[in-house]
């Protein structure tokens, strides 16, 4: 499993990394960063998607 | 006396709300106006909207060329409030100077600093055995942590607070403002005037000594080339006394209340202090502190997702409590749990003006949360203060008492 943010989407609301902060983090202007490059760990993946489920902007794709 | 029109609107809305949504638990209400308006958009008078469901709210604020946010507020300033009431391109190059300085990063920075000064009011009352929750420590911990992120010291808060209290509560300066509209407006004038001149002098002595806090880095803060201007500095000094402030305080007592009413998941936080980040998310969404926001001016006539269409010049408030309700995006949105995977709650808006603040709000309720139930873990409300007061104005509970052994 992949994960991207759509960055025309994200507004900075920062609940992805509140639902799983070791997968999202935010660049200088709070806008969300995808941590983690290539396959997530496998033990990171419940926490991805209640973030992608937490997002209000509805940017973050998760790629199976 | 004669009022401009967004105010009026916004004086209107205040009134048709205030009949129809309560102030203790607007909740079921959100739903029911959600239900008995198409769209879940209520229309009080021509020229007025109030949206209360999720899609109409989320187009409003996602369109900022549509829905100007360049309205005037009355709140004792002499021009608009940057960054809140200035509409993009300009906004733009506002948030480009300030959304570094409250990054989350930087926030994440701050953490030993605002935890001190929690500990700081909670050392004063802790041995008491009780305390007004809302005084004692919600009023004046943001005031506090502000402070440090502004550069000034402690000896500073009183005033602080007291030119909070004359734009937010004039009535605290003066009893006759509270039904006085002439008094009220008076008291936030005149206060005003005194902001412009306290911020005046603290911006003189950065430029004469500059420091590493946020006053100097306004002054000296370039985007594109430019600095701003020393009235637009003092238009931001301004927004954030009156936002920063008050917006956490309000929340601190919607927490709190719902926790001292609730010990089954009050122990959950006492027993694993990891679950509290989801745990203010969640009460963010559930009591919404900031229920509406700011008013905004369609700019010309506009069509919603659900087919209505709203006349040029209609002055459109979102209702955030609403939104953050909305069966149609919580299908058990009456259910608080901590550990929720759908919570998309927009209690900080959305679109570009979403809150600028909300990484350090969030840091300052977290760690609230966190430090209050490491030193008081079992408390409640004092009996015979059960009945909590919520005022009229951002949800808060007045004279929250809690006690404990």
């Amino acid at each position: 499993m992949k994960v991207r943010v759509d960055d025309s989407l994200c507004h900075g609301h920062q609940a992805c990394a509140v639902a799983a902060p070791k997968v999202f983090g935010a660049d200088d202007y709070g806008n969300a960063v995808v941590l983690i490059e290539g396959d997530l760990p496998a033990d990171l993946e419940a926490g991805t998607r209640r973030a992608q489920g937490n997002c209000p902007e509805h940017a973050i794709i998760i790629d199976e | 006396m004669l009022l401009p029109p967004v105010i009026r609107a916004s004086f209107f809305t205040q009134m048709a709300l205030a009949q129809q949504v309560r102030l203790a638990n607007p909740q079921p209400d959100y739903v029911a106006m959600q239900q008995a308006h198409p769209g879940g958009l209520m229309c009080p008078m021509d020229g007025i909207a109030v949206s209360f469901g999720r899609e109409t709210t989320d187009f409003v604020l996602r369109h900022h060329e549509l829905f100007s946010s360049a309205v005037d507020m009355p709140l004792g300033n002499v021009r608009p409030l940057i960054p809140l009431n200035i509409d993009p391109p300009k906004h733009s190059k506002y948030r480009k100077i300030l959304d570094p300085l409250f990054s989350p990063k930087r926030m994440d920075e701050m953490e030993p600093d605002i935890a001190a000064r929690a500990n700081k009011f909670i050392d004063e009352f802790v041995a008491d055995g009780e305390c007004n929750f809302s005084e004692q420590f919600a009023e004046q911990f943001p005031s506090a942590v502000f402070l440090g992120l502004m550069g000034m010291p402690w000896d500073q808060l009183e005033m602080f607070l007291h030119l909070r209290d004359g734009i937010l509560h004039p009535e605290k300066v003066d009893p006759a403002a509270e039904a006085d509209f002439t008094v009220r407006f008076a008291v936030m004038n005149a206060t005003g005037q005194e902001i412009y001149t306290y911020f005046n002098e603290q911006l003189d002595q950065r430029e004469a000594n500059p420091a590493d806090d946020l006053l100097t880095h306004f002054i000296t803060a370039e985007v594109d080339g430019d600095t701003m201007s020393r009235e637009e500095v003092l238009d931001l000094c301004y927004l954030f006394l009156i936002a920063g402030l008050d917006t956490v305080s309000d929340s601190l007592t919607c927490l709190f209340a719902y926790l001292a009413q609730h010990p089954e998941q009050r122990q959950l936080i006492v027993d694993d202090p990891r679950v509290i980040p989801g745990a203010v998310e969640e009460l963010l969404r559930w009591e919404t502190p900031v229920p509406y926001g700011v008013p905004r001016v369609a700019t010309q006539d506009v069509q919603l997702p659900n087919g209505t269409t709203l006349a040029e010049g209609t002055v459109v408030t979102v209702s955030y409590g609403g939104a953050n309700i909305d069966p149609s995006e919580y299908p058990d949105g009456f259910d608080v749990r901590f550990d929720r995977d759908d919570n998309r709650h927009i209690a900080f808006g959305g679109g570009v003006h979403r809150c600028l603040g909300s990484h350090l709000a969030r840091r300052e309720l977290r760690i609230a949360l966190a430090e209050w139930h490491r030193r008081i873990p079992q408390y409640g409300i004092k009996p015979g203060h059960e009945d909590l007061q919520f005022p009229l104005g951002l949800r808060h509970v007045k004279d929250l008492t809690l006690s404990w052994s």
